[in-house]
């Protein structure tokens, strides 16, 4: 954005300024903290660190006597876990095709929406909606619109002459996972068109003029000005979108519960039906161990971005 | 100033895309309101009718009176997640100022602390907060499922907050200290009143956070009467056995009820939040 080199300009001065009196500002910010970190350490760190540490362990909650160190027992087993490994393979399939359909889809929306006249600039609130609407509802509703027999999309899509017969959605593994990507492209298309339009008005008028002036036809025009000039704002806006759909629950939740068999079954599925639905709390924080470095290197690499492009 | 002429063609292709976008947006969102206004028993019907004939809230009485009431579910959804909003609200407030005007050491990691931690896979931190729980007896209580939300909410509320106050100029600040205002005087008489919608939008995601979890309640409350209403639904209505869609999409528009008033009245500060929020940094 652009007054944040302004900002930083405004933070240096601030560090001249607050030289004389940083022990007052350490007590200050110790106050202003303290509430904070006090929540957070208890939320989120002690968490974790005990997660980390039961991970080493054996601890399964329908046995209570049985809590001793095995090092990497949990991790050697989870190398060997075939249920592991689909639900690396789904993970990846359902966060890459769902945050993919999405950009592309909110991209054609936001290009059209750009051409709008002024007067219609209120529709612009009305495909925000599904971006609100609560993950269990969006569950609820795509799995009623998913079902078999009363499914409006089954009768549709026949009516259309997509289909000859009913279609089985979410009793066979592979329609089922597109059902829940359809799902969450529905939730998610708000959010990226909304950054896509903030992207768009950044292009600078004058360039998209010159390639008009020399000769430059839409395509070229879109591929050549637009899209440079939007890059970023697609990569950060996806990558924290991968991210995020590496945690979500409700939808597929109420959509299959990870079924049929495990063909949806995702991350934070697994290791809340490991953790409590089988009480195996030990191997369930090893799993869980697994994806938080995988998300902490998304993390990295996200923030790495957002400070380099702005 | 040279401009590109549209062709008619060009203009009726952006229409349709802008029209099939709306059909498919708005569509599903019709016909929850669609079935919820129907019979049990026209849900079934081979050819669905598109609309409502007539007002049928039959589904809607059913959810006060019947078997599974959510009057309760409600209740307590309201109780945590407003209580969640004060937590975030305060505590954000507070940490996001220091960390955004004052220069301490560990600075650089706190922050650094707090924008990944918005980005856990949540489920992990669940499993020792729900032994923590059991030790401390916060299981089912209001408290403890509030705790639980604001791992979340506090986290990207203190990056929010830090955001607004970054783009206050220092100046205004620096003048009140001239004058002999304390650090506490400036942030209630100054920069609180300026970073206002910054607070309204961290309330906003505080709330909806709370109000949509499912996860959290599902594990760290198991008596009914402290459900909240997504766990409370899929109590109702989730199963296989159970295909009261009437009332499945009954509840879930009076789930929909808050945000999307949030939605309507507080739309600046939702737009605000999503685009400045999580990607300024």
């Amino acid at each position: 954005m652009p007054n944040n080199k302004f900002r930083k300009k405004k933070n240096n001065v601030q560090l001249k300024n607050r030289g004389g009196n940083l022990h007052d500002s350490s007590k200050t910010a110790v106050i202003l903290l303290a509430p904070g970190l006090i929540i957070m350490s208890f939320v989120i760190l002690y968490p974790l660190l005990r997660a980390f540490i039961l991970s080493f362990y054996n601890r399964e909650l329908t046995k209570p006597n049985q809590n001793s160190f095995v090092l990497f027992e949990n991790f050697q087993r989870l190398l060997h876990d075939d249920t592991f490994w689909t639900t690396v393979k789904n993970t990846f399939t359902f966060t890459l095709t769902t945050v993919f359909i999405s950009v592309i889809i909110a991209l054609v929306i936001a290009i059209a929406l750009d051409q709008l006249p002024k007067k219609f600039s209120g529709l612009r609130g009305l495909i925000l909606i599904p971006w609100v609407i609560p993950g269990i509802v969006v569950g609820f509703l795509f799995l009623y619109m998913f079902d078999y027999d009363v499914g409006i999309i089954n009768f549709f899509l026949q009516r259309l002459g997509v289909i000859e017969e009913y279609v089985p959605w979410l009793m066979d593994g592979n329609l089922a996972m597109i059902a829940i990507i359809v799902a969450h492209v529905w939730n998610q298309i708000p959010f990226h068109t909304l950054m896509i339009a903030a992207g768009l008005k950044t292009v600078p008028r004058d360039l998209q003029e010159a390639a008009f002036a020399e000769g430059a036809n839409r395509w070229q025009e879109f591929w050549h000005v637009t899209l440079p000039n939007i890059k970023g704002i697609l990569v950060i806006s996806s990558l924290l979108m991968l991210i995020r759909n590496f945690n979500n629950f409700p939808i597929i939740f109420t959509m299959t519960g990870g079924g049929p068999g495990e063909s949806t079954l995702t991350s934070v599925l697994h290791i809340y039906k490991l953790a409590f639905e089988k009480f195996q709390l030990s191997y369930a924080s090893a799993v869980g161990m697994i994806w938080v470095v995988v998300l902490l290197v998304m993390s990295i690499v996200y923030i790495r971005l957002l400070q380099k492009e702005y | 100033m040279i401009k590109r002429k549209h062709s008619s063609l060009w203009y009726s292709a952006m229409a349709i895309i802008v029209i099939l976008t709306l059909l498919w947006t708005l569509f599903p969102i019709y016909w929850m309101l669609v079935t919820s206004l129907k019979r049990d028993m026209d849900v079934f019907d081979a050819i669905p009718t598109l609309w409502p004939e007539g007002l049928n809230i039959q589904s809607y009485i059913e959810l006060i009176n019947g078997e599974n009431p959510i009057y309760g579910y409600f209740i307590n959804s309201v109780i945590t997640s407003l209580g969640t909003v004060v937590i975030a609200i305060i505590v954000a407030t507070l940490a996001g100022y220091a960390l955004s005007r004052l220069r301490f050491r560990f600075r650089k990691s706190i922050l650094m602390s707090v924008l990944v931690t918005q980005m856990f896979p949540l489920v992990v931190l669940l499993i020792p907060i729900y032994l923590l729980f059991v030790q401390t007896n916060l299981l089912n209580t209001y408290l403890g499922l509030i705790l639980g939300f604001t791992s979340f909410t506090i986290p990207f509320g203190i990056w929010m907050i830090k955001g607004f106050v970054d783009s206050i100029p220092i100046e205004i600040e620096e003048a009140a200290m001239i004058d002999g205002c304390s650090r506490f005087q400036i942030m209630k008489k100054i920069v609180i009143p300026l970073i206002v919608p910054g607070i309204v939008t961290t309330g906003i995601f505080a709330f909806m956070d709370a109000w949509n979890n499912l996860l959290f309640p599902l594990t760290l409350i198991n008596d009914v009467g402290m459900k909240t209403l997504p766990p409370g639904m899929i109590l109702s209505f989730a199963g296989q056995f159970k295909h009261d869609w009437s009332g499945m999409m009954a509840a879930s528009t009076i789930v929909c009820i808050p945000v999307v008033m949030v939605f309507i009245f507080l739309q600046r500060y939702l737009v605000e939040g999503l685009t400045g929020g999580s990607v300024k940094g």
